[in-house]
């Protein structure tokens, strides 16, 4: 996972979450963060679709069991879809 | 972890009594659980129905030993009818129940079971919900959904017990001792029973005061619905411009004859204007009503509650059919009446009996499908939604 797309990564997951960028690490996670439920945790796949422009399947959304997870994730998307 | 979200079949009957235990010992809530059968107690699939229960299940597959169930929603797929657009095929998306609620690390089954209920039917609905502060709300709200509260409308029939017993009223001291006052002294009837004319009032003087005239209608409580029920549907369906289905055969699968239900006691009404020069049977009929007695709720403390469950008219005889209505409750002895009507007309015909208009948190969410077919001019005042709609008579009985 790049430093460049994490950061993009936790910066949305920092609006949505309410928390400071700072407090957010690569194992951030739903069972680690008070604020990440299912209702934010549909929040953050719906911005992470916006911002880079990608859909993902219900396959993919279970990988994003923690922040670094959901980064790699989104990197890899965007490396196999085609520009 | 891989999770399938696939059509609930038997053989995931003992996943789901363990999720069903998961969450019980978690949340300590006895009602959160799905249903144990794979088949539908309300509303089951069968050839030639209108309206039919359909049940998913999220099945973690990766569990080694067995199935483990995960997560669990119901879509009631009904007809519908739009204004100008005729009948079309919608679901009603209900009873969602996730892991996630008692364990984060399934926080992705909620959004999971919504959308694959999307992918199966675009033209989808939610309704009840409990306000729009709820996950639920929020959630569908996130995907897209059009979010409406719909009316709510209540009578005090017996205001002194009413004073005593709502507790959802009496949860501040101070609010508990004057509410007692008022009880005992009389002053609370009096205040109640002032706005409930006050409201009958102000409605009856927007409308002309020809269409409330006292006249003598027959009510005759039916064991089923038949073809006058039809003529009545399609009279009356323009009137609206979204309403469920209520022809005769969807009424009969809703409201079936000899429906008995551990929590619902309910009755159908047919309402018909008396003329002598006719008998009842020939009467013809200008609409109906469901009503029942609620199950005992903490909220409404000792309090009988009834309720205007359902009911369909020409718009002018709509007072004649919740007045119909009301009696028949307040005939059973019960304290209060409450009712769900979106549509304004109906509102209307509710405060000219007497009912007052309340906070409500049954909400109305449509996909942005279904929302784009509502459109554009169409809105929820002439919708013609009810407590009978969405998760229907079992669950809100």
């Amino acid at each position: 996972m790049s430093a460049s797309t994490f950061d993009e990564v936790r910066s949305i997951a920092s609006d949505i979450l309410g928390l400071p960028v700072a407090r957010l690490t690569a194992d951030s996670s739903p069972e680690t963060v008070e604020s990440w439920d299912s209702v934010q945790h549909l929040n953050l796949v719906l911005a992470l679709e916006e911002k880079f422009g990608l859909q993902l399947s219900p396959e993919e959304i279970e990988q994003m069991k923690t922040l670094g997870a959901t980064a790699t994730l989104i990197e890899t998307k965007l490396q196999s879809t085609p520009r | 972890m891989a999770i399938v979200i696939q059509p609930y079949r038997e053989e995931h009957e003992t996943a789901v009594q363990d999720f069903n235990r998961r969450l019980q010992s978690s949340s300590g809530d006895p009602n959160l659980v799905f249903s144990q059968s794979a088949i539908p107690r309300w509303l089951p699939p069968a050839s030639g129905n209108s309206v039919w229960n359909e049940f998913y299940v999220a099945v973690d597959a990766s569990s080694a030993e067995k199935p483990r169930a995960c997560g669990a929603y119901a879509l009631k797929q009904e007809q519908i009818f739009v204004r100008g657009k005729g009948t079309q095929r919608i679901a009603c998306y209900h009873h969602p129940v996730s892991e996630g609620v008692v364990d984060r690390s399934f926080a992705s089954v909620g959004m999971l079971l919504a959308r694959d209920a999307l992918t199966r039917q675009p033209l989808l609905y939610a309704l009840g919900m409990g306000g729009m502060d709820r996950p639920i709300a929020k959630m569908l709200k996130a995907l897209g959904f059009s979010l409406t509260p719909i009316p709510f409308y209540f009578r005090v029939v017996n205001a002194a017990k009413f004073l005593r017993e709502m507790q959802a009223l009496r949860d501040k001291p101070w609010c508990a001792t004057l509410m007692n006052i008022a009880a005992a002294t009389g002053t609370g009837w009096l205040t109640i029973k002032s706005a409930q004319a006050i409201a009958r009032l102000r409605s009856q003087s927007r409308n002309s005061a020809s269409d409330f005239s006292v006249e003598k209608i027959v009510v005759e409580e039916i064991g089923e619905f038949s073809g006058w029920a039809d003529e009545l549907w399609n009279q009356a369906k323009d009137a609206v411009s979204f309403a469920t289905a209520r022809d005769a055969n969807t009424l009969r699968l809703l409201y079936p004859p000899n429906f008995t239900s551990n929590i619902a006691s309910t009755r159908r009404l047919r309402i018909s204007r008396k003329s002598s020069a006719e008998s009842s049977a020939k009467s013809s009929a200008i609409g109906w009503a469901v009503i029942g007695v609620r199950r005992k709720d903490p909220k409404f403390g000792a309090m009988r509650v009834g309720s205007i469950v359902d009911c369909w008219a020409m718009p002018e005889n709509a007072a004649l059919v919740v007045r119909a209505a009301t009696e028949a409750l307040e005939k059973d002895g019960v304290d209060l009446i409450v009712s769900n009507q979106s549509n304004h007309l109906w509102g209307s015909a509710m405060e000219k009996t007497g009912f007052l208009k309340g906070p409500s948190t049954f909400i109305f969410a449509a996909s942005r499908k279904l929302t784009e077919l509502l459109q554009p001019s169409e809105n929820p005042p002439t919708f013609h939604i009810t407590r009978a709609d969405g998760d229907g008579l079992p669950v809100n009985f």
